[in-house]
């Protein structure tokens, strides 16, 4: 029996079948964990442990001239967006493990609340630097 | 020799419609495994219970049980495992009813008889990979034609080319991991572990060019994509594969894949 | 004739593996927490008054212990996830494999080294630490 190595198929139907965004999703996710690892203990030492109990004081001006420039925009990329991508994609998967969702209506609500809350830290940004 | 309590989970469709446990005393040693005691049961107290196993050394994979809930082999697993370390050593006969060691078929699968489990459900996904080295060379000859091609070439391989698979090509097929695995078990579809861990296995062998036919299937929802990293099946796996390593390689290589095929139209 | 144990919602109950790795599913709950409390940080610096009662928001003491949950979570996530790293993208150099643990104690490395870089940036105004 000969195999049919070479089915009829035009290029852009097989360009497109079987893709998803799971490879989106998982990418955001893992920069997310390796942000949520690295930069987000050092973040909530200084920013919500040791500032409110007094150990260090911010300097109002001084943050805003730093966040308004581009380290703002690198802060928020990698302490806010990416992380909340990698928190969505692990409550999303989280519903599933739970068996209360993890389909079509957690992905839209887990990514898209993340999508909200990024476009609204970097419209922070902008507002500021702008 | 001690005295060991043990409960089997037996299943017996002709008696009984529903699963039940039944309790058995067996004698042991520092050398007794879970395997000895089921052929003990088996020879001494009911010849009813089934279940599998061959080579008595880890290699044929087909002993795998539940062994206090954890997917275990049992010619690889031993009674003195699951009791006090003095036991055997001391005088004392009181631990006997506190320490009963709990055996039951394989988690994730349909139960057929007692201890055996259909583990077609997993071979199915084993299939669907492709676990064999599939080359270029002849495309249009037969199977038959093609393995003589394959034989024929010399298929020569550096130590280094070895390396970068050699710990996957060590699963026995023993299915422990897809026991281990809540999203197989959630997801009897998810291709799982050790399918997995084999399709990565030919893909970086460097004599293999099978890659573009095994990613549609890595590729899918039901690939690499369902998995959440538990890691669960690397740790039960007799033979240190280590799955969970291969399952999350091939995220990258499944994103790489489909980056390719949505620039250039093919796989 | 035949039957198949069905997985309930609760099956990472079953044993101490599985409530790990619910646990480190977990440490997203307060970072979703942390998230939102910057996001109002963002906005408080619009003025000086907005950003003191932003402060005051983050000296309550329940956000305070939130946060303090935030920062066991970030680490245990970072225990859990250096350790994986290694494991994903394994890196060899000829036949030989870079060693996982050194892989790991250089992610670390960059954990210390990120505290150091933001205490030496914002602990130096009042030199109280
Ligand atoms: S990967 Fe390990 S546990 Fe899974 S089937 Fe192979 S040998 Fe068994
Ligand atoms: S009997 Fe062969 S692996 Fe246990």
């Amino acid at each position: 029996m000969k195999t049919h190595a070479k089915l009829p198929s035009t290029a852009k139907s097989s360009r497109w079948h079987g893709l998803h965004l799971e490879p989106i999703w998982w990418s955001l996710f893992s920069a997310g964990g390796v942000c949520f690892a690295v930069f987000v203990p050092a973040v909530v030492l200084v920013f919500a442990i040791l500032a409110p109990l007094g150990f260090i004081t911010l300097d109002y001006s001084q943050i805003v001239s730093w966040y308004a420039d581009i380290w703002g925009l690198l802060f928020t990329g990698a302490v806010i967006c990416l992380p909340a991508f990698h928190a969505a994609h692990r409550i999303r998967h989280g519903l599933h493990d739970l068996q209360i969702g993890g389909g079509l209506l957690s992905v839209v609500i887990c990514y898209g609340a993340a999508a909200l809350l990024s476009v609204a830290a970097l419209y922070g940004w902008w507002q500021l630097s702008g | 020799m001690r005295n060991c309590s043990i409960a089997v989970q037996r299943y017996l469709p002709h008696e009984h419609a529903e699963p039940f446990w039944q309790h058995f005393t067996v004698p042991f040693d520092e050398s007794t495994s879970i395997l000895d005691a089921l052929n003990y049961i088996k020879e001494e107290l009911d010849p009813s219970l089934s279940f599998r196993w061959s080579c008595r050394m880890a290699i044929c994979g087909s002993c795998g049980v539940m062994v206090n809930g954890i997917p275990k082999l049992g010619c690889k697993d031993f009674l003195r495992n699951y009791l006090p370390r003095n036991y055997l050593a001391s005088e004392s006969t009181a631990a006997v009813s506190a320490a009963e060691i709990r055996i039951q078929p394989l988690a994730h699968f349909t139960v057929e008889r007692d201890l055996i489990v259909d583990m077609n459900e997993f071979l199915v996904h084993l299939e669907a990979v492709k676990p064999y080295l599939i080359t270029d060379a002849g495309a249009d000859e037969t199977p038959l034609e093609k393995h003589a091609q394959t034989l024929a070439q010399t298929n020569k391989q550096t130590p280094a080319q070895l390396a970068k698979y050699k710990q996957f090509a060590n699963c026995i097929n023993c299915g422990l991991c897809y026991s281990a695995c809540p999203q197989f078990g959630l997801n009897p579809e998810f291709v799982g572990p050790a399918a997995i861990a084999l399709a990565q296995r030919y893909n970086l062998d460097s004599r293999d060019q099978g890659k573009a036919a095994r990613m549609p299937v890595l590729n899918g929802h039901n690939g690499v994509w369902s998995c959440t990293f538990v890691g669960f099946c690397s740790d039960v796996c007799p033979k240190h594969v280590d799955p969970a390593a291969a399952v999350n390689q091939g995220k990258v290589e499944s994103a790489k894949s489909m980056l390719i095929q949505m620039f250039t139209g093919r796989g | 004739m035949s039957y198949k144990p069905e997985l309930t919602g609760s099956w990472w109950l079953k044993h101490r593996f599985f409530m790990l790795y619910m646990l480190r599913e977990a440490t997203v709950l307060p970072l979703v927490f942390l998230l939102c409390s910057l996001l109002a940080g963002i906005y408080s610096l619009a003025s000086p008054e907005q950003f003191a009662s932003w402060q005051a928001f983050m000296a309550r003491p329940w956000v305070l212990a939130l946060h303090g949950l935030a920062l066991v979570a970030a680490l245990y996530h970072a225990f859990t996830f250096f350790q994986l790293f290694p494991r994903v993208m394994p890196i060899r150099i000829g036949a030989r494999l870079l060693p996982p643990a050194l892989m790991v104690a250089v992610q670390w490395a960059a954990v210390l080294a990120v505290i150091v870089l933001f205490l030496w940036l914002f602990g130096n105004s009042q030199g109280a630490i």
